[in-house]
């Protein structure tokens, strides 16, 4: 099966390059040609500007929507009342495209970072906030009976049973979560931006320099990827006596 | 008491706007918004305007719904086929497809097909998934059972495996069609002439901040609406079962 998949991968990288040999439009590189590319770009500072300025966006707009969905989630999750009052307002905006903010955003918060970092962690709090709200829900009332019955507290309950048994629904939501902080990143670099992966596809793009706008793409690829099993590493590790939801 | 957030944001709006402290450019009122939003209603020009993103949204969400919910089944009725596309789908999972973007411009054209397609792979993703995961633990009694009474094939399909799957192909539909909207609105933001998306940034870029808010108010009305649309066929195709999760 190993060797099917292997085989898979490897006929298509070489009818690609077969094709791209046999002459393809500019604008689809050859594979060596990317690696090639890819290659001479690590060597150079610019790139790992771009990937710095991306990330330093991204990162601390994930952390803020995580933290913040995962903490009004539980809470909602626990507390009726609550529940009530902010349930229908977030379950109402949930299929709303978030990035639509932007504009307003960066009118608020000013064109530079800040508005960028927040309309991330605003599409990121949905995804964390639904999956902590189930997960604090969906715990096991015996188990919480047990634990009152054993003598434990309100603040005990929610930290002994309520948290570790919603923390792989919260994970899985911060999953959804990371991957589309890289998206909203990338649309709003796309959109307004002076730095960034984005903004190096869009100038790539504008100059048709190919070669650049491939290398933008591969790192953001590799970004995603490494994030996304960066993520799963650590669940691995934190939650090392749950099976893994398929 | 159920819209009491919902409430206190819209007094808490009404009143930045009318305090005097920001320009009206900042925080239009909301009187002024539902003015424009009629005004943007009232015009054959807008309405267009909707249609053409909404039909690239369903366009591509078709199309995904076609392939993936095609793909899912096989993967999960087949562990050859599954073993085979698995990695590509979980190995790609987390890159942003936004970035093929400016590829696809190049490809498929800066109208809209590019856009299409590019709401077609982005919607495939959550699809292929959830059909996956309920084709691959459809009942196996059932299925026995169905081949122990001599059905074929083509009627253990059509009468076992849609059914049991039907409720997390719609719970797949449910991730998708949001991520749809999505889509097309920044692509139309990016790189349009025309839609919804587009009116957003040319109304920023004229600072008619008040029409622009009424255009993000009906992206707004539409995401709502199209998630409401999707929830209804589910509740009147599949009576027997739910499923609430979001995600998978």
């Amino acid at each position: 099966m190993r060797l099917a998949r292997a085989g898979l991968l490897l006929l298509v990288l070489a009818a690609w390059q077969l094709a791209a040999l046999a002459g393809l439009p500019d604008y689809v590189l050859s594979p060596a040609e990317i690696l090639r590319d890819f290659a001479t770009a690590l060597g150079t500072a610019e790139l790992y500007q771009h990937i710095g300025a991306s990330l330093a966006r991204s990162l601390p707009g994930f952390a803020l929507g995580s933290l913040a969905g995962a903490m009004l989630g539980l809470a909602a999750g626990v507390a009726p009342r609550f529940d009530r009052m902010l349930s229908p307002a977030v379950f109402l905006s949930y299929p709303v495209p978030k990035i639509v903010m932007l504009p307003i955003f960066m009118l608020w918060f000013g064109i530079g970072d800040l508005s960028k970092i927040l309309i991330i962690a605003l599409a990121c709090f949905y995804p964390v906030f639904i999956n902590a709200y189930t997960g604090a829900k969906r715990t096991r009332t015996i188990l919480v009976w047990s634990a009152l019955n054993m003598g434990a507290g309100r603040a005990r309950v929610f930290g002994s049973v309520v948290l570790p048994s919603a923390a792989p629904m919260i994970f899985a939501g911060m999953r959804v979560s990371l991957a589309l902080s890289f998206v909203v990143m990338f649309a709003a670099e796309m959109i307004n931006a002076r730095s960034g992966l984005g903004y190096l596809i869009r100038v790539a793009e504008n100059s048709l320099r190919f070669d650049l706008m491939w290398v933008s793409l591969l790192s953001i690829a590799i970004l995603g990827y490494a994030g996304d099993r960066l993520l799963r590493w650590s669940r691995g590790r934190l939650l090392a006596w749950q099976e893994e939801p398929a | 008491m159920r819209f009491v957030f919902v409430a206190a944001a819209l007094a808490a709006w009404e009143a930045a706007a009318h305090s005097g402290l920001w320009s009206p450019l900042l925080f239009p009122s909301l009187e002024a918004i539902a003015w424009e939003l009629g005004r943007l209603l009232a015009s054959g020009d807008f309405l267009l305007e909707a249609w053409v993103t909404l039909e690239r949204a369903l366009g591509g969400f078709a199309l995904a719904a076609a392939f993936g919910v095609t793909l899912g089944v096989l993967m999960g009725r087949s562990s050859f086929v599954a073993a085979l596309l698995d990695p590509l789908f979980s190995g790609t999972y987390a890159v942003p497809k936004l970035a093929l973007f400016p590829i696809f411009v190049f490809v498929f054209g800066i109208g809209s097909l590019s856009k299409i397609a590019l709401v077609f792979l982005e919607c495939l993703y959550p699809i292929v998934i959830m059909t996956w995961h309920g084709a691959r633990d459809v009942n196996r009694a059932l299925l026995w059972a169905a081949q122990g009474m001599g059905a074929s094939r083509a009627a253990i399909l059509r009468r076992v495996v849609l059914p049991a799957t039907a409720p997390f192909i719609f719970a797949g539909f449910r991730v998708a069609v949001p991520v749809a909207m999505i889509v097309v609105v920044i692509t139309e933001m990016v790189s349009s002439a025309d839609g919804l998306g587009y009116r957003v940034i040319y109304s920023l870029s004229s600072l008619k901040t008040d029409r622009m808010l009424a255009v993000v108010v009906v992206i707004a009305a539409l995401g709502w609406l199209l998630d409401r649309a999707v929830v209804l066929l589910r509740d009147r195709l599949i009576y027997w079962e739910k499923l609430d999760t979001y995600y998978v």
